[in-house]
């Protein structure tokens, strides 16, 4: 109902900043939190070297995978911890009884997801160029592709965050059970070319493949698919993961209020 | 124009009844308690009224807007204590507030002047650096109040201010509305605490079962309910007739034992009082203290809670 209101559209400055005041406050109070800090940071790196290890894969192969794994993992978390938590302390209602709307609520936890993500993702990077001589083939393009995919991946997580849930642990639950087959349907450990029709029907259904694909294009200077297909894919998914965070949160919302009257109904009866 | 109507406000939650048909209107200024049991409706009726949750039928308007249909508008003028004190754990007092400034879109500059404010005026100065997760509750929910109070509303919302609190505390909150209120701000206040609702408020509606059953100011109800006088009495010792001679005399409507006194509810405290010279001097008692009193708020949310159990089976 919010979005309806004129408000939203006269005030684009006021939502923005109050955007950005969310994700501010995201950044001090979530980065550091050990499930974070786990499934963003240690998971990916950790997975990743059990498959990388021995295989004798070129720095153009291994560190394109490698920081779109973090980015995945680091960006979807973010919102994944935040969203619960602030449920449980009611911290949530606090952004809903401001006069701010919705989308801002979630475009800012958005942003703060995203910064977490585009900031790891230049571990590896930093990682390929200095240990492992890589060289960047385009810098630009390279900073575009983490910035659309940091964005989308965070923006999976605040969809998954809708889950009307005030306990972390089941929503980072039910995102691993996306997150961990579309890890190996996204060409970051079989190439696309040997996966054949079947994998490459499911790898196009994975923003990771756009964003790993993208990376790798931006660092070696070849891909799979052609850039343009990679960023729209990227943009694709970036629209729908919002769109569908924004239904679903208020759908959640709803259930949220009837959980909440339940328990007290049920506390009424029993008094 | 009033600063809260509320018009055939209603809610429902699948088959629950949790908000019927309420109708009310909060003055400008006004400090309006909502008093009810657990259960009542009081934290629904106030989540509607702060956009949190959607009416079922009827309306409401805050400030003038309609919550419905222009609620980012409603939210520019009201404040908000939720029951829970949901402040930000990981933030000093002082970054709380400024967040709370921010998401009201207050340049930085007002922010900064209004939460030194805020600090002063709430005795939160010594504090100001402090993590929120190392303050008492007392403390934390003067820091709510602050929040709430940062883009200075022209109405506060307050869901059950004191509960929890301590008595120091609670003295303290109460203080602080009432310098609020005293300033021309709006409070409207839901509590299960009678006292509360009887110190603080102008008016008061009791809500029982989903359903206003009364509005008024807390004397104006108390003399509705005038069979509820009584007298309280208390006695060094107690004599051992006394239960019989209260349950023999027609003039008492009811007896309450209350600690170590007894409270007699009559329709005619000097009758009454005529009668007990006579009975403490047959038995020789030694009477401590004698009190009349009027229906307290307690007796006539009590009446009205009953009524209401008979009414609705």
């Amino acid at each position: 109902m919010d979005l309806a209101s004129s408000d939203v559209r006269t005030r684009p400055t006021r939502n923005l900043t109050a955007a950005w005041a969310v994700a501010r406050k995201d950044m001090r109070i979530y980065y550091l939190r050990p499930g974070n800090l786990m499934f963003g940071v240690l998971f990916p790196i950790f997975l990743f070297f059990s498959f990388a290890v021995g295989r004798d894969l070129p720095a153009v192969i291994l560190i394109p995978g490698l920081t779109a794994m973090a980015m995945f993992f680091g960006s979807s978390s973010t919102g994944a911890m935040a969203i619960p938590t602030e449920r449980r302390t009611k911290t949530y209602e606090r952004l809903l009884v401001a006069p701010i709307s919705p989308i801002s609520i979630l475009l800012g936890q958005t942003l703060g997801g995203f910064i977490f993500g585009a900031v790891f993702a230049a571990v590896p990077i930093a990682l390929g160029l200095a240990w492992f001589d890589m060289s960047v083939a385009n810098p630009l393009v390279l900073v575009l592709a983490i910035a659309m995919s940091s964005f989308a991946f965070s923006a999976l997580g605040i969809m998954f965050a809708a889950l009307p849930s005030e306990n972390p642990g089941d929503v980072m639950m039910l995102l691993n059970f996306v997150r961990l087959p579309l890890l190996f349907v996204s060409g970051i450990f079989i190439a696309l070319d040997d996966v054949g029709d079947i994998g490459l029907a499911l790898a196009a259904i994975s923003p990771l493949t756009y964003s790993n694909d993208l990376l790798k294009w931006a660092v070696g200077g070849t891909s799979y698919f052609s850039p343009a297909v990679d960023v729209l894919g990227i943009v694709l998914f970036s629209v729908i993961f919002l769109a569908l965070a924004l239904w679903l949160h208020e759908r959640a919302r709803k259930s949220d209020r009837m959980v909440g009257k339940r328990k007290r109904a049920k506390e009424a009866a029993s008094a | 124009m009033d600063a809260i109507e509320a018009e055939n406000l209603t809610k429902y939650f699948g088959e629950l009844l949790a908000v019927d048909h309420v109708n009310f209107q909060v003055k400008k200024g006004e400090i309006f308690g909502f008093l009810g049991p657990n259960g009542a409706g009081k934290t629904t009726t106030i989540r509607m009224l702060t956009t949190l949750a959607r009416p079922t039928e009827g309306t409401a308007r805050v400030a003038g807007y309609d919550v419905l249909n222009e609620p980012l508008r409603a939210k520019q003028h009201f404040g908000v204590v939720p029951e829970v004190s949901n402040v930000y754990d990981e933030l000093s007092v002082w970054n709380n507030l400024m967040f709370a400034g921010e998401i009201y879109g207050m340049s930085k500059t007002e922010r900064r002047r209004r939460s030194d404010e805020l600090l002063s005026l709430l005795a939160l100065a010594d504090h100001r650096d402090k993590k929120a997760r190392h303050l008492s509750k007392g403390l934390k929910r003067k820091l709510v109040l602050g929040m709430a109070l940062v883009n200075s509303p022209e109405i506060l919302f307050l869901d059950e201010p004191s509960s929890g609190l301590d008595v120091t505390s609670t003295r303290t909150m109460r203080d602080i509305i009432r310098q609020f209120a005293q300033r021309g701000m709006t409070v409207f206040l839901t509590t299960h605490n009678i006292e509360e609702a009887n110190l603080l408020c102008d008016r008061v509606a009791i809500i029982v079962k989903a359903r206003i059953v009364a509005i008024d100011s807390p004397e104006n109800l108390k003399m509705a309910l005038d069979a509820s006088r009584s007298v309280e009495i208390a006695f060094k010792k107690v004599p051992p007739s006394l239960q019989d001679w209260l349950k023999a005399s027609e003039i008492v409507n009811a007896v309450r034992k209350e600690g170590d006194k007894w409270k007699v509810f009559t329709s005619n405290p000097s009758e009454f009082l005529d009668a007990l010279v006579g009975y403490v001097g047959r038995e020789k008692a030694n009477l401590l203290s004698v009190n009349t009193l009027g229906p307290s708020l307690e007796d006539v949310f009590v009446s009205l809670v009953m009524d209401e159990g008979k009414g609705g089976g």
